[in-house]
């Protein structure tokens, strides 16, 4: 079994930035806290999704809420850990393993500070294999994973406990209940086996996060040098082809708040004039990049924008005139391929008017 | 009649202004002793001016002693930090991701209690007075008179922080107390932290304020002095003794006011060309535009109103390669004087290129003879491609934008930049720190988080703007004068559908000014 220590941590950060595609807030309070506790408490255990015995108690948990409000409120040292303990309590079994839901930002490192100090595996492999912002959206429930009973913990232990009939109620009713909890809570949801763990997780995102942090954090320059030992670290994992879709300068950012989701679009003009310029549609992450009129890459499929100068990933909320970035297209996990996945997943369910058509199948 | 004083590290600038007049300049190695330096600054001037002590109305200083001390970590004191926000905030607690060399120079005394607020405005805990008088009674146990004092959302709601200052002052009567609230913005760590070195240099501001204080008493100088702050704003001298943090980047601020100034542009692009690199930074509407990342100060993570300055990596003093077709990073600084070519050194300078162009005579022209037509050419391209680039990333949008040379190097422009609607090199532009002090104007600055929801847009910036007046005229500032500088709305995320960060800053022209 592998490990991820103290030491990771910051390389777990930076490669969970990449793959948050421009959400997943400021990592830097995530990376604090979790540093802390696993200098504290000793590496978290690893395990493959292929060694998880199939009757496992497995349990999903991460932060919901206001990346914003974290800024005053810090993380309380055992929050996460409370809610572990807590839905132990209420579903009267023991877990024997926590999964994170999301390993695009912060929600990374979250169930391996629970890990560390309660001596189970975390398992390695996450609910998304990037960052999208709704519950319905992650792999889980489409292996046929319940949301509930999910245990919600604020920072001052009140807890509440939700059932709903449905993947999209549970987001409606967790999102209100954040924001009546004090603007972000931990969750310990989408209870299920070891077996359905193996079947529903995204496999190895956490290693390979560390891995792709740690490629981006040591070389610290130009993303063009290190542009072929990127695609070769994605390669042989989940994820599909990685393109090279743009380069180019921020020349244009502007963002709204509609129906909870930072909302808005971006422009990039190519440093090559016989490019046509090159627009980002945000909700919370990036969703479509398209060259003039033509769609070059889609979510569910990862867009992910690095300073070209720096190698290093570049969040929406950062985003500014004049920043020169690389943008890479890179192909979903094959859990979001299937109709019912991109029924939830796809531009139509961001309400964006185009289906979704695969990074590979595009010119 | 003004004066204004800038002492930096390396460079004491001095000049006087009657209006926008400028009568006299003087440049100068910084003294050691900062009365001393002050004091030659003011004789040269004077001198230059012909200026009687009671001909100066206001003298104002920028300083770099407050950056240099945490960069250098001397003269800190012994700090305590007080947080209020239990229960949350365990997971990461006062100081702990500061370099352990600072850290242990304020003395690691960290206490973290019950209280604070949340995003809506609630009590996070109320406060609890015996854990308080604990607290404060093992503080005046180890005798420490620094003391930090941060509270959640203290920013929106700072009454915490104040009723826990109040319960410091009862015990500890020489206390040196910082409150979060009046020094940083959202962002509890990063607030924490300004409070915590803001604090530590406490009794250091008070040695530098007395030193300037009793150099203006030497040459019977009896007239308001202030000293300029990040934003381009003023505090007064006893302002300063309390929040000597507030001068950290007033070096670069004053550089780009004092730009604004000489041109008399108020949008545009700054270059200051020095020796080892090139400082772009940006004016809007007179004012230098403030960066929306995290400050390092000495290794210390920090949210100060801080301009938004791009260095690269081109100077006077860059060394080109044989080609011609790269020029820096390396540069040979001030070393330029004796190891350029013109100057009789062996090292190939963008300064030699310059002078091997014809464009300036600079030492001994001889000396670049032998440089040939094709590399001057690929060098003095190179230059502007560097410079250009850099004025490209950091114009606010895509049409060209006025660029303003400042600095010692500003000679390496010559050709036209394609960013640049034009460019212009003012005269005076070596002394253009002192100007940018001696200009400073008075500010006020609030930050909220508001739900439109709850009131309507324009009372809510009316009620904001009100607060930031108020906080303008307690600093210094005449009533009347004051206008609205800036109004920014940041959606936030997650939250309710007009949840916004408000942040509104007034300036306004100096009372004594305005009555003299």
């Amino acid at each position: 079994m592998k490990q991820i220590s103290a030491k990771d941590i910051k390389d777990l950060c930076c490669g969970a930035a990449f793959l948050a595609t421009g959400g997943g807030g400021d990592p830097y309070v995530s990376q604090l806290a979790a540093e802390r506790l696993l200098e504290k408490h000793g590496p978290a255990n690893l395990m493959a999704p292929e060694e998880i015995p199939d009757d496992f108690n497995v349990v999903s948990i991460g932060m919901v809420g206001a990346p914003t409000v974290t800024l005053e409120q810090l993380p309380t040292e055992d929050e996460a850990v409370k809610a572990f303990d807590a839905y132990e309590q209420q579903t009267g079994r023991k877990i024997d393993a926590v999964i994170p839901f999301e390993v695009g930002g912060g929600n990374s490192t979250i169930p391996l500070t629970v890990a560390a100090v309660r001596g189970v595996p975390c398992i390695d492999g996450d609910g998304m294999g990037r960052a999208l912002p709704e519950a319905q959206m992650m792999t889980f429930p489409l292996y046929g994973v319940k949301p509930t009973p999910a245990v919600l913990m604020d920072s001052w232990g009140n807890s509440a406990v939700l059932h709903c009939n449905d993947p999209l109620t549970f987001e409606k009713h967790i999102r209100a209940m954040a924001v009546a909890m004090g603007g972000m809570i931990s969750s310990a949801e989408h209870g299920m086996t070891g077996k359905q763990a193996s079947e529903a997780a995204v496999p190895k995102t956490i290693s390979f996060a560390t891995k792709l942090g740690q490629l981006l954090r040591n070389h610290n320059g130009s993303i063009d040098a290190i542009e072929s030992e990127l695609i070769s670290l994605f390669a042989n994992t989940q994820y599909g082809a990685v393109k090279r879709l743009y380069t180019g300068k921020v020349v244009d950012s502007e963002r709204k708040i509609i129906g909870g989701y930072d909302v808005g679009s971006a422009a990039l003009q190519s440093f090559d004039a016989n490019l046509e310029p090159m627009t980002l549609l945000i909700k919370n992450e990036y969703l479509v990049a398209k060259v003039g009129d033509q769609v070059v890459a889609s979510v569910p499929d990862l867009i992910c924008i690095v300073e070209q100068e720096t190698s290093r990933p570049l969040n929406a909320e950062r985003m500014r005139y004049g920043q020169r970035v690389a943008v890479f297209g890179i192909g979903c996990t094959h859990h979001y391929r299937t109709e019912a996945a991109l029924k939830v997943t796809s531009p139509r369910a961001f309400g964006f008017d185009m289906d979704y058509v695969a990074l590979e199948d595009i010119r | 009649m003004k004066i204004g004083i800038d002492v930096g590290g390396t460079h004491t600038d001095a000049v006087v202004l009657s209006g926008s007049e400028i009568l006299a300049t003087h440049k100068a190695l910084t003294s050691s002793d900062v009365k001393e330096g002050i004091v030659n600054a003011l004789d040269a001037v004077m001198f230059g001016a012909s200026l009687k002590p009671s001909d100066v109305s206001a003298v104002m200083i920028g300083t770099t002693h407050f950056t240099n001390a945490v960069i250098e970590r001397k003269h800190l004191s012994c700090t305590a930090i007080i947080r209020a926000c239990l229960p949350t905030g365990t997971g990461i607690p006062p100081q702990c991701d500061w370099p352990e060399d600072i850290a242990n120079s304020l003395g690691n005394h960290v206490y973290s209690i019950k209280g604070g607020h949340t995003f809506s405005g609630d009590e996070i805990h109320a406060l609890d007075d015996v854990e308080i008088r604990s607290v404060i009674k093992d503080i005046a146990h180890k005798g420490i008179e620094s003391i930090a004092v941060a509270a959640a959302f203290s920013p929106m709601n700072p009454a915490h922080e104040v009723y826990i200052a109040n319960k410091i002052r009862a015990e500890i009567p020489n206390a040196n107390i910082t409150l979060s609230h009046e020094i940083g913005r959202l962002g509890l760590l990063e607030r924490e932290n300004a409070a915590l070195l803001n604090a530590a240099l406490g009794s250091l501001a008070d040695t530098v304020v007395s030193s300037m204080k009793q150099a203006l008493i030497e040459r019977q100088i009896d007239c308001p002095f202030f000293v300029s702050q990040n934003d381009g704003t003023l505090m007064s001298a006893d302002y300063i003794a309390n929040y000597p943090a507030l001068t950290f980047a007033s070096g670069p601020t004053n550089s780009l006011r004092g730009a604004a100034m000489l041109s008399q542009i108020s949008d545009a692009i700054v270059v200051d060309i020095g020796g080892t690199t090139s400082d772009v930074g940006v004016l809007a509407n007179g004012f230098p535009r403030e960066s929306n990342s995290f400050i390092d100060v000495g290794g210390i993570r920090t949210n100060f109103r801080m301009p938004d300055i791009m260095a690269i990596g081109v100077g006077g003093g860059s060394l080109v390669s044989a080609d011609g077709t790269s020029v820096g990073p390396k540069s040979v600084g001030h070393r330029l004087v004796t190891e350029g070519l013109v100057f009789g050194g062996n090292q190939v300078t963008a300064t030699d290129i310059v002078v091997a162009a014809g464009l300036h005579s600079i030492g001994d022209m001889q000396k670049v003879a032998h440089l040939k037509p094709e590399m001057i050419e690929a060098a003095g391209d190179e230059m502007h491609r560097l410079i250009d680039d850099a004025i490209d990333r950091m114009r606010p949008s895509d049409d060209p934008v006025p660029v303003i040379l400042v600095g010692g190097g500003s000679i390496l422009v010559s050709q036209q930049l394609n960013s640049a609607s034009k460019v212009v090199c003012p005269e005076h532009a070596d002394v253009a720190n002192a100007i940018g002090a001696a200009i400073a104007q008075v500010g006020g600055e609030v930050e909220s988080i508001i739900s439109y929801s709850k009131i309507k847009r324009e009372d809510a910036i009316a009620k904001s703007t009100q607060e930031a007046k108020d906080k303008a005229v307690l600093a210094g500032a005449d009533g009347n004068s004051l206008r609205v500088l800036d109004v920014e709305e940041t959606p936030m995320s997650y939250m309710d559908d007009n949840a916004v960060r408000l942040r509104i800053k007034v300036v306004g022209e100096l009372k004594q000014l305005v009555e003299s």
